[in-house]
């Protein structure tokens, strides 16, 4: 088999992409590139039937498009097959059609709670975060609760969350029961290191695969928790040259998705180019 | 505007319509920093840059929001810098708390139970929200208390004189806020004698509106559908003032400036039949 050249953003894109099956409804959040990328991106192959639960438009959407910083709203909105209100898909659409949604922690533990709030001490913040959304809600209800996290370090896989606003896996079911939580847990995480699930015992978090070019040793220096290590553990698949093709050429040409990927200095100068391109494309 | 602006009174729970940087009502937050109408609380499902301009200039004592933030664009920067040095008090809010106590507001209602919360810390940092037991099933459930703004103000692409007002998508809590608030101030792309001949049905109907003003490019540099898009050059030159610690200084310009311009239309707003 030739050996297809692929960046590590467009293998996260696979990854969630292979999550999502046909005839799923799909959520996603705000400023979620790689997330929406992958989505495209089952739906230009496996999953034509995919329907997308959108919060920039508030619509639900069936087709497709080109990722873009300025035209994605009007895109939602022009091929929406429903309008909602944001309290409809809070009270409605979330609980009852309970759709996929990825979410990017900015903290996660062992067990796959997550915070999104604040780092540092909650009356006292290092740094205060944009905020939590839906995740405190969805978490404590959804079977399909999924997680990314596109730089994986220890700053973001911790021993002890700072405040958690996401429920994760609670494997004692009497405890369970007595919180009043009904949701399983996160069912999957993929990072820019390799792929997990929460099948560890008590629900720990559990590498199944590592990405090409990365050592097991390597993922668990940059966990700040030991790991479970799936019996079968392997390389990720690698994207296929027709799944890179699509994420470089149709889905996604301005190389949005790499916003997440991306730190610093190097974020912010994709982030210029990339609102220079689309000004030039208007 | 001046006169529009003027029915938000210190003190107030402002809700501001539309979706962190999608049909804001920029225009009008520029007349009340302008004003100089202070001791807000901000009520805002996701809060983007016009909530970050009042809270930048020192006009919001308290928030009540579930995001607060520029997207990829990233942080919003005074409400980070100010929320991390502990300068604002937040009322720890989620999609649920919004939402439901809306919906609890809505049916005149003190609470309503809904689902959220549990297991998390979210109970601990809001101690005024507290639990309630299904009688029937004995399940547990957050009882997310009623939301009630003073003041709401949303920007619209059409509307007519009397305040009847067409969202065309994007619909956040625009129609909620608008029902529960003691006064409501539309602003729109364009008056119209009635959305009706443009093919459009108002999403929020005049017995709800105090104030109805007419602001062209009102929501720019945010989006207004089907006018123009966000403009994302303008929403970086924000960022990188904010960077350079221009805050005061962008916020002085843009006080100044009566209305945004606007680079593009998306497409016209068709004629109906």
């Amino acid at each position: 088999m030739e050996l297809t050249d692929y960046t590590v953003d467009e293998l996260i894109c696979t990854c969630i992409a292979h999550q999502v099956a046909d005839g799923d409804l799909v959520a996603q959040g705000l400023a979620t590139p790689l997330v929406l990328a992958g989505y495209m991106l089952a739906k230009r192959t496996h999953a034509p039937g995919l329907f997308f639960a959108s919060a920039v438009g508030n619509t639900v959407c069936d087709g497709w498009s080109p990722l873009s910083l300025t035209t994605m709203e009007a895109f939602w909105l022009g091929r929406a097959v429903r309008f909602l209100t944001f309290t409809e898909i809070i009270c409605e659409l979330l609980p009852i059609g309970q759709p996929k949604e990825f979410f990017r922690p900015a903290q996660v533990d062992a067990y796959g709670h997550t915070n999104n709030v604040v780092f540092g001490d909650y009356r006292r913040p290092r740094l205060r975060l944009p905020g939590a959304g839906g995740i405190p809600d969805v978490t404590t209800y959804s079977p399909r609760v999924y997680l990314y996290v596109p730089r994986h370090g220890r700053a973001t896989f911790v021993p002890k969350l700072d405040f958690r606003s996401g429920v994760g896996v609670i494997a004692d079911e009497t405890e369970r029961r007595k919180l009043g939580v009904t949701s399983p847990g996160p069912r999957y995480l993929v990072s820019d290191l390799g792929t997990f699930d929460f099948a560890g015992s008590g629900g720990r978090m559990r590498l199944l695969t590592y990405h090409r070019d990365v050592t097991i040793e390597h993922i668990q220096a940059r966990t700040g928790f030991p790991l479970a290590i799936a019996p079968d553990v392997h390389e990720t698949s690698p994207p296929t040259a027709e799944e890179v093709r699509l994420l470089r050429e149709e889905i996604d040409p301005l190389g949005i998705r790499q916003l997440e990927t991306l730190g610093g200095m190097a974020r912010w100068q994709k982030l210029q180019e990339i609102i220079n391109q689309e000004i030039r494309n208007q | 505007m001046p006169a529009a602006a003027a029915l938000v009174r210190p003190g107030d729970t402002l809700a501001l319509g539309g979706m962190t940087l999608y049909r804001r009502p920029m225009a009008f937050v520029r007349e009340l920093l302008r004003q100089g109408t202070g001791d807000l609380t901000l009520l805002a499902m996701t809060a983007g840059l016009e909530g970050d301009l009042l809270v930048g200039a020192g006009r919001v004592r308290r928030l009540r929001t579930c995001y607060f933030g520029l997207e990829v664009f990233g942080l919003a920067p005074m409400f980070t810098q100010l929320a991390s040095q502990g300068q604002i008090e937040i009322i720890e809010e989620t999609e649920a708390s919004l939402a439901w106590g809306l919906r609890a507001a809505l049916a005149g209602l003190g609470f309503l139970p809904g689902p959220g919360w549990l297991g998390t810390d979210l109970p601990a940092v809001r101690p005024d929200v507290k639990l309630v037991q299904d009688p029937y099933s004995g399940q547990r459930y957050m009882a997310y208390p009623a939301l009630r703004p003073d003041v709401a103000v949303i920007h619209v692409p059409v509307a007519d004189r009397q305040g009847n007002a067409a969202l065309i998508g994007n619909l956040g809590i625009d129609r909620e806020i608008a029902l529960l608030a003691g006064r409501t101030i539309v602003t729109a792309e364009r008056l119209v004698d009635s959305p009706a001949d443009f093919g459009y049905q108002a999403d929020i109907g005049y017995m709800s509106v105090s104030a109805v003003v007419e602001a062209p490019g009102g929501a720019a540099p945010t989006s207004c559908y089907p006018y123009y898009p966000l403009d994302a050059a303008a929403i970086m030159e924000y960022v990188q003032a904010c960077q350079r610690g221009e805050f005061q200084q962008y916020l002085e310009e843009v006080v100044k400036r009566q209305t945004s311009s606007v680079k593009r239309q998306v497409s016209n707003v068709k004629r109906g039949t």
